[in-house]
C-alpha cells in the first residue's frame, strides 16, 4: 500500500542527545577514520576547537533517534523490510563538540509515490545547547514494492 | 591545509572489511537486519549484508576531511546510493574542485567499487576556504 502524502509535514517530538567523546571515539572508528581532532586530547586541545569534536556525520548518531520513531510510526505503515537508504543530504553549521547536548527535531519532507516504489524524506535540523544549528541532515529512504 | 583551487583533484581508497557493518550498526544505532544478518539480505534480494550507506558516506567524508585538514571545514555533503557496498569490497573515492564562489568551493566526487561501479552518484561536497 502506497504511504499517504497527506503526512508530508508530519512532526516528530524533539530529542535530546549529550554528546560525550568515547561516542565520537567509538564512531570515528567505526568510519575507519582516526582523525586526532576526534581522538587525541592534547592535540584537541591545542586546536582552535579547544576540545575533541566530532567528524561531522557523527550528527547520524543523534539523527538515528529521529529516524526511528518514522519507522515504527504506524500512520505510516512502511515495509521496513523492502527500505533501504536512497539519498542523504547535509548541510553542517557549528562543529560539534564533546560535552554538548544536541536538540534535535524532524518532520516529514516529502512522500513520492511511484509504480514500483514509494519514496520518503525525512529533514531533522539538530542544535546545540547555545540554540545554535550544527547539522541540517535530509534523509531519504526508498521502499520496493 | 591543501591547496584548493578550480581542478584540484584528490583520492582516496577504503576496503570494507569482513566486520565493518557489525562496527557501524554498534557506532550508529543502526541494526537493520539488511546489515547484520546475511540470511535476511539474501532473502530481501539484496545477496547478502550490505555496508550502511552512510558508513560509505562516512568515508567520503574523512576522504574529504583529511584532504582540507579541518573537519569544521566541511560544510555539505550529498548523494545518492546508487548501488549495494558489501563486505570486502574497495571503496575509490575521487574528488575534484569544480567551483569557487562566495568563499566556499565546491566539490564533485565519484566513489566506485573495484569493479568501477559507482556506488554512490551524484556526489558533491561544499568546503570553507
Amino acid at each position: 500500500m502506497a504511504i499517504d502524502t497527506r503526512f508530508i509535514g508530519k512532526t516528530y517530538p524533539e530529542v535530546k542527545y549529550h554528546v560525550c567523546r568515547e561516542k565520537i571515539r567509538e564512531y570515528a572508528l567505526a568510519i575507519k577514520n582516526p582523525d586526532k581532532h576526534y581522538l587525541d586530547e592534547n592535540f584537541a586541545a591545542q586546536t582552535k576547537y579547544g576540545t575533541i569534536i566530532a567528524p561531522p556525520t557523527f550528527c547520524v548518531v543523534f539523527g538515528a533517534h529521529l529516524i526511528a520513531p518514522v519507522f515504527s510510526d504506524q500512520d505510516l505503515k512502511l515495509n521496513l523490510a523492502m527500505l533501504v537508504h536512497g539519498e542523504q543530504e547535509f548541510e553542517f553549521y557549528e562543529v560539534v563538540k564533546d560535552g554538548d547536548i544536541i536538540t534535535s527535531r524532524a518532520h516529514i519532507s516529502n512522500i513520492v509515490n511511484k509504480e514500483k516504489l514509494d519514496v520518503i524524506s525525512i529533514e531533522v535540523l539538530s542544535k546545540n545547547q547555545l540554540g545554535e544549528d550544527v547539522c541540517k541532515g535530509v534523509y531519504t529512504f526508498v521502499i520496493r514494492k | 591545509m591543501a591547496k584548493i583551487e578550480l581542478g584540484t583533484t584528490f583520492t582516496a581508497q577504503e576496503h570494507v572489511d569482513k566486520y565493518r557493518a557489525i562496527y557501524y550498526a554498534g557506532a550508529s544505532g543502526d541494526f537493520n537486519p539488511i546489515h547484520i544478518d546475511p540470511d535476511f539480505g539474501k532473502m530481501v534480494g539484496l545477496g547478502g549484508v550490505i555496508l550502511h550507506g552512510l558508513c560509505a558516506l562516512g568515508f567520503v567524508a574523512k576522504t574529504i576531511t583529511d584532504w582540507v585538514g579541518d573537519p569544521g571545514k566541511l560544510k555539505k555533503l550529498k548523494c545518492r546510493f546508487a548501488s549495494p557496498v558489501h563486505l570486502e569490497d574497495t571503496i575509490n573515492i575521487r574528488g575534484e574542485v569544480v567551483e569557487i564562489s562566495g568563499g566556499r568551493a565546491k566539490i564533485a566526487l565519484q566513489v566506485t567499487n573495484q569493479n568501477g561501479i559507482e556506488v554512490e552518484k551524484n556526489v558533491e561536497a561544499e568546503i570553507e576556504l
